[in-house]
C-alpha cells in the first residue's frame, strides 16, 4: 500500500514537473520569438532610417522633375539628377544601407517568401524575367541604359519594408538591388538575395 | 493552329473570315454562358459598316477599310497599341494604318500597353521610335496614354507630356463613361495595390478597363503568363466590376477566354514580334503571330465592339463584348 502510494507521489512529481517544463519552454519560445521580432523591428527602423538619409541627398539636391514635352529636357533633368546625386555621396559603397544585419534581415524575408504558400508563382514571375547578359552593377553607379529592368513580384514586395515612391526593390540574377528610379542610380546592393530552389 | 495562322496572313478576306469564325465556333468560346458575350467576326462581318467611299482612306494592302465598329453617336473610340517602341519600319507601317483607319473611325486617343521606347532613350530614341511614325495622329490631336514596359525607362517617360501620364508610374482617367485604369505592372507595391483598390471602389465609370505591360494570362512560349501578378490583381478586378483588361509583353495577338467576366486581351505585337510562338492551354480564343498588329475599340452604353487589324491591312480579329450589369453593380 505504501509503496503503491510512494509511486502514484513519484508519477505526480514527474508528470508536475514535465508540464513546469513544456510551460517554462513555451515562455522561452515566446520570448526569443518576442526578441527575434524586437531585433528585426530595429533592424528595420535602422533601414529606414538610411533610406531617409539617402532622400535628403534629393532634396539638397533640388532634383527637378518636371513633365515635358521636350525630349532634350527630359534627358537633361535626369543627367542633372544622376550626377547630383553620384557627386553628394562620393564615397558610397556596397553596404552602406544593406549592412550585415540588414542584408540578413532581407535575405531571411525574400527566403521565407519563396519557401511560403506563395513561392511557387514568385519563383515563375522571376523565372519569367527578361534574360540579361552578365551584369557588373556597382553602386552610385546607374543602370545600364539600354537593358530592360526585371519586375519585382509583388507578393515578395508584400514582404519588404516599404519604401518611398523615389525607390524600389528590383532582382537583378540573384542579387536584390535598393534602384533610384529619379536619377537611375544603384543606391545599393545585396548579392545573393534570392537563393536558389 | 500555327500554320494555319500563317496561311491565314495570305488568305483573300472571305476565305480569312471564314476561317476566323470556324476556329472561334470550334473553340466554343461562344456556346459559353459568360455574362459577357462576344458577337462573332463573321456575324458582325454580315453587316460591315465598309467604308468605300471616295477619298475615303486605303491600307498599305490596297484593299478599301474594313470596318467591323458601328460608329455610333457619342461612343468612346479608342486605338490599343503594344510593345512599340522599335523605331523598325514595322512599326511605321502600323502606324500608317492607323492613321488610314483614325480618319475613318475618329478615335481620339490611343492606350499604349507597355514597351513604348526600346533600347537607349536619347531624344532621338523619343522622336525616331515614338514621335515621327505617330506623327499624323499626334497632329490630328489624338492623345496617347501610356503604360510601362520593361524596356521603358520609368522615370523619364512618366514625364513626357505626349504620353498622358502626369509624373505618374500608374493612373486613372475617364473617357465619357469608361474609366481606365493605367498601371505599372514592372513594380506592383502594395501602395499601387491600395491606390487600385480605393480608385476602383471610388469609381462611377459604367465600364472600368485595365490596361498594363505584363499578361495575367498568356499562351506565349516566350514570357508565358505572370501569375504572382494575377494572385495580387484578379481579386480586385473580380470585387470591382473590371470589365476588360489590355496588355502586352508577349509579342503576339491573344484574345482569352472570359476569366469571371472579365475579358483580357494581350496585344503585344505593334512593333516587336515573335513568330510561332503559342502552346495550347484552352484559354486562348484567338491568336495570331505572323504579323503586327494594332487594335480600335468602340464603346457604346453596354457594348464594347473591338477590332484588331493587321500590319497589312486585313481584320484579324473582332467582335462585340456585353457589359455584364451584374459586375458592374458588384462594387
Amino acid at each position: 500500500m505504501t509503496q503503491r502510494r510512494g509511486r502514484e507521489e513519484t508519477e505526480m512529481l514527474d508528470h508536475l514537473f514535465l508540464k513546469r517544463l513544456s510551460i517554462a519552454m513555451l515562455m522561452l519560445t515566446a520570448g526569443l520569438a518576442a526578441a527575434q521580432e524586437a531585433n528585426d523591428a530595429a533592424v528595420v527602423k535602422d533601414f529606414e532610417g538610411r533610406v531617409q538619409k539617402y532622400l535628403d541627398l534629393h532634396k539638397t539636391a533640388d532634383i527637378t522633375k518636371k513633365p515635358t514635352d521636350s525630349p532634350d529636357k527630359l534627358v537633361d533633368q535626369k543627367q542633372q539628377a544622376e550626377e547630383k546625386i553620384q557627386q553628394s555621396r562620393p564615397g558610397a559603397k556596397q553596404g552602406d544601407i544593406f549592412t550585415s544585419q540588414i542584408g540578413a534581415y532581407f535575405k531571411k524575408q525574400i527566403t521565407a517568401t519563396l519557401s511560403g504558400p506563395q513561392g511557387d508563382k514568385v519563383r515563375a514571375s522571376l523565372r519569367r524575367a527578361e534574360p540579361l547578359p552578365d551584369l557588373r552593377l556597382q553602386v552610385n553607379q546607374p543602370y545600364p541604359a539600354n537593358l530592360p529592368l526585371q519586375s519585382t513580384p509583388p507578393t515578395l514586395l508584400l514582404n519588404l519594408p516599404r519604401l518611398p515612391g523615389e525607390l524600389q526593390y528590383r532582382i537583378v540574377g540573384s542579387t536584390l538591388l535598393l534602384f533610384d528610379t529619379a536619377a537611375n542610380l544603384i543606391v545599393d546592393l545585396l548579392p545573393n538575395a534570392v537563393s536558389k530552389p | 493552329m500555327l500554320s494555319r495562322n500563317h496561311k491565314h496572313e495570305f488568305m483573300p478576306r472571305r476565305i480569312a473570315l471564314i476561317s476566323t469564325a470556324c476556329v472561334l465556333w470550334i473553340s466554343g468560346a461562344w456556346s459559353q454562358s459568360a455574362p459577357l458575350t462576344v458577337t462573332p467576326a463573321a456575324a458582325l462581318a454580315r453587316n460591315p459598316v465598309a467604308v468605300q467611299e471616295p477619298g475615303v482612306p486605303r491600307t498599305a494592302s490596297g484593299n478599301g477599310l474594313d470596318i467591323k465598329l458601328p460608329l455610333q453617336q457619342n461612343s468612346v473610340r479608342f486605338a490599343v497599341i503594344g510593345d512599340s517602341g522599335t523605331g523598325d519600319r514595322e512599326q511605321y507601317e502600323v502606324a500608317r494604318e492607323m492613321e488610314a483607319y483614325r480618319e475613318a473611325v475618329k478615335f481620339d486617343f490611343v492606350i499604349m500597353l507597355g514597351d513604348n521606347i526600346y533600347g537607349s532613350h536619347s531624344p532621338r530614341d523619343f522622336e525616331k521610335k515614338f514621335e515621327e511614325p505617330y506623327r499624323p495622329l499626334l497632329d490630328a490631336g489624338v492623345k496617347f496614354y501610356a503604360s510601362l514596359g520593361n524596356h521603358d525607362d520609368p522615370n523619364g517617360e512618366s514625364l513626357y507630356k505626349p504620353f498622358n501620364m502626369g509624373g505618374k508610374r500608374y493612373y486613372a482617367f475617364r473617357k465619357g463613361e469608361v474609366a481606365f485604369f493605367a498601371l505599372d505592372s514592372n513594380y506592383m507595391d502594395p501602395r499601387q495595390l491600395e491606390w487600385l483598390d480605393q480608385n476602383l471602389k471610388s469609381s462611377q465609370g459604367t465600364w472600368k478597363i485595365c490596361f498594363f505591360h505584363h499578361p495575367l494570362f498568356n499562351d506565349g512560349r516566350h514570357h508565358g503568363p505572370d501569375i504572382d501578378l494575377r494572385s495580387q490583381l484578379l481579386p480586385l478586378f473580380e470585387r470591382y466590376g473590371v470589365s476588360a483588361v489590355f496588355s502586352g509583353h508577349e509579342h503576339v495577338y491573344q484574345r482569352i477566354k472570359p476569366e469571371n467576366n472579365i475579358y483580357y486581351f494581350v496585344l503585344g505585337n505593334s512593333g516587336k514580334l515573335m513568330t510561332h510562338d503559342f502552346h495550347e492551354s484552352g484559354e486562348r480564343v484567338k491568336g495570331f503571330d505572323t504579323d503586327r498588329t494594332f487594335m480600335i475599340v468602340e464603346i457604346a452604353g453596354d457594348k464594347l465592339y473591338f477590332q484588331v487589324i493587321s500590319r497589312g491591312g486585313q481584320t484579324i480579329d473582332s467582335g462585340e463584348l456585353t457589359r455584364n450589369a451584374a459586375s458592374a453593380q458588384s462594387h
